[in-house]
C-alpha cells in the first residue's frame, strides 16, 4: 500500500503539489490525471526520489520512502515521460544497465531481457543503440526495461505518448496483464479512453491540489451519464443529466444543432479542470 | 555490487569511445611536450626542461582525464539524459554510485596519464616513475572525479560543463606546477597555487621522478580535497531537493 500525506512540492514562489493526500491499494490500478503543468510528474518523480518533498511524505507498506530506502525502492520502478536512458548505450546495454542496478544475476537479466524485448518486438534492434531508436522504440524499450525487475508498483508517467495506436492497444493488454499479478500501477496520462480503460480508481488533480478521487464510472455518474453536446456561438457546449429522458426531453427542444451521447471521463476531466485537454 | 554497476558502465562507455577517448587524451600533453619540451629547448635548475616538463604533463593528464570523464558525463545524464533518474529509483545504495564514479572517473585519469609515460618512454630522461607515482596518479584523479562530480550536481545546464573545464581546469593547468615552479610566483598568490590539487600532485611525481623523497604535505591537501568534495557529492545524491 502506498500512502501520500499532506504531499507537497514547491519551485521558488510557485507551488507544484499542494498538501496531496492519497491512498493506493496492493494491485489496483490507479490513474493520475491533470492538465498540462497540474503536478503529476512533479509527484512522479517524488515518488521515485528523483525530487524530494517540502512537506510531507510518501510511505510504502508502512514505511518512508526516501533516497537511502533501499528495500522500498526495491518494488519501485517507473516509466518517465522523457526517454531517460543512455543514448549512447545499446538495447541490450540499457536492460544489463538496469538489471545491474538492481543486482539481479547476468543469467536472469538475458533471460528476461529476451522474453521481454521479444513480447514488444523489439528483438532485431538490441544491437541499435537507444540514439537510434523511433519514438515508440524507446517507449517499449523503457517498459521492457522497467518490467525486468518484475517491480511491486510500477509508475507509469504517459507510457504511451509518442505510440501509434496498435501499439497503445498491445501496451494496454501488456498493462493489465502485469496488473493482474497483484502489481500496484499508478498511471498518469493525457488519454482519456486509456485511463478509463484500465484505471480501477482515478485521482484528478488541478493546480497541485487533488479535486476528485474516484472509480471512473462513478465519477461519471456523478457528473450525471448523459450528456447533449450543443452548438451555440461559443462553440461548443456539454450539458449533463442523470436521468435519461430528461437528456433526451432536452435534445429534443435544443433541436438539429445539439447530439447525444454517453458522458465519458474526458467530460469529468474538462468540467473539473475548466478547459478542454489537446 | 553498486561500485561495479558503475564501473561496468563506464567500461561499456570506454570501450564503445576507445579512439576518441584515447586521441582526446593525448592531443593537448602532446602538443605541450613537443612545444615546450622539444621545439623550444631551454633548461631549468640545469636540467633539461623536458625533465621538468614531463612529470607536470602526467599530473595534468590525469587531472583533465579525470575531471572531463565526469562533468561531461554526469551533466548529459543528470540534464539531458535524465538517465540519472534509472539511478535514483533503483536500490543501489547511492553512495556506492558516488564511489564508484569517482573510481571509474580517476581509472580514466590514470589511463590518460599512462599514455603520457607510454609516449615519453622513448625519450632517455632517466625520470623514474614507480607504484608511488601511479598511486598519487590515481589519488589526483580520484580529487577531480569528486570536484567534478560536484560542479555536474550544481550545473544548470549540460553546456556547463565545458564552462567548468574553462574557469577551473585550464587555468589549474598553467598555474599548478606544470610549465613552471610556484617558487617562481609571488608570495601570497604563490600559497594560494600551492594548495590546489595539482599543484601538489605535480610536486610529488616529480620529486619521485628526481629520485627525492615527496612530502607528506601533498597528500594531505590532496586527501582533505578528496574528504571535502567526496562528502559534499553524498550529501548532494542524498539531500538535493531538485536532482
Amino acid at each position: 500500500m502506498i500512502e501520500i500525506k499532506g504531499l507537497t512540492k514547491r519551485f521558488g514562489d510557485f507551488t507544484a503539489v499542494d498538501h496531496l493526500d492519497l491512498t493506493i491499494h496492493t494491485g489496483e490500478f490507479f490513474g493520475l490525471l491533470g492538465p498540462n503543468g497540474a503536478g503529476k510528474t512533479t509527484t512522479i518523480s517524488m515518488m521515485s526520489t528523483v525530487l524530494l518533498p517540502t512537506e510531507g511524505g510518501i510511505a510504502i507498506d508502512g514505511q518512508p520512502l526516501t533516497r537511502k530506502a533501499s528495500a522500498q525502492k526495491r518494488k519501485l520502478s517507473v516509466i518517465t515521460q522523457e526517454y531517460s536512458m543512455r543514448q549512447d548505450m545499446t538495447m541490450d546495454e540499457v536492460m544489463e544497465y538496469q538489471g545491474r542496478l538492481y543486482n539481479l544475476p547476468r543469467k536472469v537479466i538475458r533471460e528476461k531481457s529476451d522474453e521481454l524485448l521479444d513480447f514488444v518486438g523489439l528483438t532485431e534492434f538490441r544491437r541499435r543503440t537507444v540514439r537510434h531508436l523511433s519514438g515508440g522504440m524507446k517507449r517499449k524499450l523503457m517498459i521492457c526495461r522497467a518490467l525486468l525487475i518484475e517491480p511491486e508498483i510500477l509508475l507509469l508517467d504517459e507510457p504511451t505518448a509518442g505510440m501509434d495506436a496498435l501499439s497503445r492497444r498491445q501496451m494496454w493488454n501488456l498493462l493489465r496483464q502485469v496488473n493482474g499479478r497483484n502489481m500496484t500501477i499508478i498511471l498518469t496520462t493525457h488519454y482519456m479512453e486509456e485511463a478509463e480503460a484500465l484505471c480501477d480508481r482515478v485521482a484528478l488533480i488541478n493546480r497541485g491540489k487533488l479535486q476528485k478521487l474516484n472509480t471512473p464510472a462513478a465519477l461519471i455518474d456523478e457528473l450525471g451519464a448523459f450528456a447533449v453536446d450543443e452548438t451555440t456561438e461559443e462553440g461548443l457546449k456539454s450539458r449533463y443529466f442523470h436521468d435519461r429522458s430528461a437528456a433526451i426531453a432536452y435534445l429534443t427542444e435544443a433541436g438539429a444543432q445539439a447530439s447525444f451521447r454517453a458522458t465519458t471521463l474526458e467530460d469529468v476531466f474538462v468540467e473539473c479542470a475548466g478547459r478542454k485537454i489537446g | 555490487m553498486g561500485i561495479l554497476t558503475v564501473l561496468w558502465e563506464k567500461w561499456v562507455e570506454f570501450r564503445r569511445d576507445f579512439y576518441k577517448i584515447t586521441v582526446a587524451a593525448m592531443i593537448s600533453p602532446l602538443m605541450y611536450l613537443l612545444i615546450f619540451g622539444m621545439g623550444i629547448q631551454t633548461t631549468s635548475h640545469g636540467e633539461p626542461y623536458l625533465h621538468f616538463l614531463i612529470p607536470g604533463i602526467v599530473a595534468m593528464a590525469t587531472m583533465t582525464g579525470s575531471f572531463s570523464a565526469i562533468a561531461q558525463n554526469m551533466s548529459v545524464q543528470r540534464l539531458y539524459e535524465k538517465a540519472l533518474d534509472q539511478v535514483m529509483v533503483s536500490p543501489t545504495p547511492l553512495w556506492q554510485f558516488i564511489l564508484g564514479q569517482i573510481i571509474g572517473g580517476s581509472l580514466r585519469g590514470l589511463y590518460a596519464g599512462g599514455i603520457i609515460l607510454l609516449l615519453t618512454w622513448p625519450i632517455r630522461t632517466d625520470l623514474i616513475f614507480n607504484g608511488l607515482s601511479i598511486f598519487i596518479m590515481f589519488l589526483n584523479g580520484t580529487v577531480f572525479s569528486t570536484i567534478a562530480l560536484v560542479l555536474s550536481f550544481l550545473a544548470k545546464s549540460y553546456t556547463d560543463a565545458p564552462r567548468f573545464t574553462a574557469y577551473i581546469i585550464t587555468p589549474m593547468s598553467f598555474l599548478c606546477n606544470t610549465f613552471f615552479s610556484t617558487e617562481q610566483m609571488p608570495a601570497g598568490f604563490r600559497q594560494v597555487i600551492s594548495l590546489l590539487p595539482l599543484s601538489q600532485t605535480s610536486a610529488m611525481i616529480r620529486a619521485i621522478a628526481n629520485a627525492e623523497k615527496p612530502g607528506v604535505f601533498g597528500f594531505v591537501v590532496l586527501g582533505v580535497y578528496l574528504v571535502v568534495f567526496g562528502l559534499i557529492s553524498v550529501v548532494f545524491i542524498y539531500k538535493k531537493k531538485n536532482l
